[in-house]
């Protein structure tokens, strides 16, 4: 198989590496430097770096160091598993839309339509509001957002493949579905795949923090990204680059992802 | 005095050369031929003639236009001259206007703003440019509104108002049938063969042939002869023209030597039969009570002008699309796969990101043909192995329909519909891929339908002929038996 774009452009290259970083500070950095991202200690509150705490303290005396490698745990971790699932649905139904035409296009095709005209954030806060577990509501909610993506992506293309002579030929030969997805349609979704599902995952991290950040998303004490931001605003005079630390992450994050997506074109 | 002369003109890649010299004249009221087939070079030189080269390749030579003298290293000066003294007709001219704009606004822009006259003059003169063509009554029409001759009238009138007396067509007849081709030669000819220039870049012999005036022929970037153009068809003397010349269907032996009609074959039952069949697109009724039937080893030839339903047809007969009326019987025991297709541009029909011998290993598999099948079939259709490697957009378009004819005889046929298979290769490529088809019908006894807009192609090929009109006009066909003999 070719599916994957032997793109490997410089800025490409670059958002995998910064990914990487982030995601070796996430899994080994807690190895390296033990700590308790819960611990609290508040001699120590907004204090500087130390031999235990890499990054210094926030207000409660937490080890931001500690409290930031379990954020970018968490955030990634929920928006992987809803573009998992969004991307697996979307693919389904923009494949079965496409080859099955009819009905079955126009109804998938106007739920999708449906759901893209409601703001993608009130949707997940709706979800949240119903779900039990913050985190399991977080996947459900935006795996709800984001499968339209996928799936206007998979149907566009899936539609343009299905009717050119090479399928039809296919079809004449006597090569059944399983084939025809497999040779014509997934190599040519699979890099539109790609780069949507980068784009996802920022659009997942960023609505994560979004809503941690007016407090209605992950609950305190639980370190994530946009509560950290909101829990340390109040100290920026004091103890700036405590407050920098998960606003840089989450730039680098994001900025990681983009650049991994690459220009739509490709 | 000359329009327009070319002097050791030649096209480099770096240190490659594309084209080998080239000197040429075109002169007032003697068009000039540029023949050649795919990758000849003859757009290259166009393109050098034109200043518009593709990045990367560099001209050399001397241009004289006129009375100026051009450096064709140096393309950005060419500029100034686009549409005052050279002009371009492009392929499918019809596609060139302007949809929401009116024909006359059109051509009265580049009056105005190619050759600066003020808007009411600019006007007036597209008026009369528009009477000159028998247009005068269309000016105010949209292009969708026009026909597709209408809509070419317009596109030069369009090309010619800045003033330029050299006129470059390129492929100007490209997927049009012989009438069409028939109506843009004359245009030509009408519009500036007297007394302007012009210079026609085609692959198409019925073409220069009409066009005559001078003519040069390029194979692989060089000039393989040059002359007056009738003098050269009557008299070739490369041995490449001769070829050329012996591949127009024109010229092809008559069918009964191409293939000796088997005796024992002729009655056995159709594999593929059609009574009655009425078909319609888009609310017009193409087809109105058609009777066919296809029988094995033999060749039905289908042809007729473009949008006649040439290609609807072969869809019903192989089941893809349901008649208006009428019924299609296929011989009993017929598996779904016995139905095979071949297409007009075989690049689109291969999976576009699998190499060839994967696909081909595919089909081989699927319907358990031996692992030597492949090389077997490969060697009957003259095809290399190595081409196995290649993906089907790095492989020739004659070499692709032969591959993809090969794919299709994986399938065990027992009934090919070919539509248009060759109408994108070059003459001595479509003989090559049309005696191989009729040799496979033949040897294998495959019944094969064959829709070519080329009447000589299809009298030259098939056994049976039915001519379709154009919707409404001649809607009883005309059968030819030639099974008499």
């Amino acid at each position: 198989m070719t599916a994957i774009p032997n793109n490997t452009s410089p800025a490409r290259l670059a958002g995998a590496a910064i990914l990487a970083l982030l995601a070796a500070l996430a899994l080994f950095g807690p190895l390296l430097v033990p700590g308790d991202p819960f611990g609290q200690s508040l001699v120590k509150s907004l204090g500087g770096p130390d031999a235990a705490a890499p990054l210094g303290y926030d207000h409660l005396g937490r080890s931001l160091f500690h409290r930031l490698a379990h954020a970018l745990r968490l955030s990634p971790a929920i928006a992987l598993g809803a573009v998992a699932t969004a991307g697996a649905a979307g693919l389904i139904l923009g494949t079965w839309a496409a080859a099955q035409g009819g009905w079955v296009d126009r109804i998938l095709a106007t739920l999708a339509d449906a759901l893209l005209a409601l703001p993608g954030l009130l949707l997940v806060l709706i979800v949240l509001a119903i779900m039990p577990g913050t985190a399991f509501g977080f996947w459900a909610g935006l795996s709800l957002v984001l499968w339209v993506e996928f799936f206007r992506l998979t149907r566009a293309t899936s539609r343009a493949v299905l009717a050119s002579p090479a399928v039809e030929a296919a079809q004449l030969l006597g090569f059944g579905w399983p084939y025809i997805f497999r040779t014509h349609l997934w190599p040519e979704i699979a890099p539109v795949m790609l780069t949507a599902a980068a784009f996802g995952t920022a659009t997942a991290i960023m609505a994560i923090a979004a809503l941690g950040f007016v407090s209605v998303g992950m609950r305190a004490p639980t370190p994530e990204l946009g509560l950290m931001m909101v829990e340390l605003l109040p100290y920026w005079r004091e103890a700036p680059s405590a407050l920098l630390t998960p606003v840089i992450a989450t730039f680098a994050l994001l900025m990681g992802l983009t650049l991994l997506a690459g220009s739509r074109e490709t | 005095m000359s329009l327009l002369q070319l002097n050791e003109i030649s096209v480099h890649d770096g240190a490659t050369q594309l084209i080998a010299p080239v000197s040429l004249t075109l002169e007032p009221g003697v068009p000039l031929i540029i023949l050649g087939e795919t990758g000849s070079g003859k757009s290259l030189l166009a393109q050098a003639v034109m200043g518009t080269l593709p990045q990367g390749l560099t001209a050399r030579g001397r241009i004289t236009l006129g009375k100026d003298a051009l450096d064709p290293a140096q393309p950005a000066r060419f500029r100034a001259l686009w549409g005052r003294r050279i002009a371009v007709l492009p392929q499918e001219p019809w596609l060139s206007l302007d949809p929401l704009m009116r024909a006359a606004p059109q051509i009265a822009e580049t009056h105005h703003l190619v050759r600066g006259l003020t808007r009411s003059d600019a006007a007036a003169q597209a008026q009369k440019d528009l009477a000159a063509l028998d247009l005068a009554a269309v000016g105010q029409r949209y292009p969708h509104e026009l026909s597709g001759g209408m809509a070419q009238r317009v596109a030069i009138a369009a090309a010619r108002a800045g003033g330029a007396r050299i006129v470059i067509a390129d492929e100007p007849t490209k997927g049009l049938d012989a009438a069409r081709r028939d109506d843009v030669a004359r245009l030509l000819l009408d519009a500036l063969g007297r007394d302007g220039g012009l210079a026609v870049i085609t692959h198409d012999l019925a073409l220069a042939q009409m066009i005559g005036g001078q003519i040069i022929i390029m194979r692989e970037g060089k000039v393989v002869e040059a002359g007056q153009t009738s003098a050269v068809f009557a008299a070739p003397t490369a041995t490449y023209t001769r070829d050329l010349i012996a591949a127009d269907p024109a010229h092809w032996p008559a069918r009964s030597t191409l293939s000796m009609p088997v005796p024992g074959l002729a009655p056995a039952a159709p594999v593929v039969a059609a009574k009655g069949l009425s078909l319609s697109r888009g609310g017009q009724r193409l087809i109105e009570d058609l009777d066919i039937a296809v029988h094995p080893g033999r060749v039905l030839g289908i042809t007729g002008p473009s949008g006649c339903g040439k290609s609807s047809l072969g869809d019903v007969l192989l089941g893809l699309l349901a008649p208006d009326a009428g019924a299609v019987t296929r011989a009993p025991g017929l598996p779904r796969t016995a139905l095979q297709k071949l297409y007009q541009d075989p690049v689109a029909a291969f999976p576009p990101r699998r190499a060839l011998g994967m696909t081909l290993a595919d089909v081989a598999a699927l319907h358990g043909a031996r692992a030597q099948d492949i090389p077997a079939q490969m060697e009957r259709l003259r095809l290399d192995p190595a081409l196995l490697n290649r993906l089907p957009g790095a492989v020739s378009g004659g070499e692709l329909q032969r591959l993809a004819l090969l794919r299709v005889m994986l399938a065990r046929p027992a009934f090919i519909f070919a539509d248009e298979p060759t109408s994108r290769l070059d003459p001595i490529t479509q003989r090559e891929v049309i005696t191989l088809l009729r040799k496979v019908a033949t040897e294998d006894g495959v019944a094969v339908v064959l829709v070519s807009h080329d009447m000589a192609l299809i009298d030259k090929t098939a056994d049976r002929v039915v001519r379709l009109g154009l919707g409404g006009q001649e809607q009883a066909p005309v059968l030819q038996d030639a099974f008499a003999g």
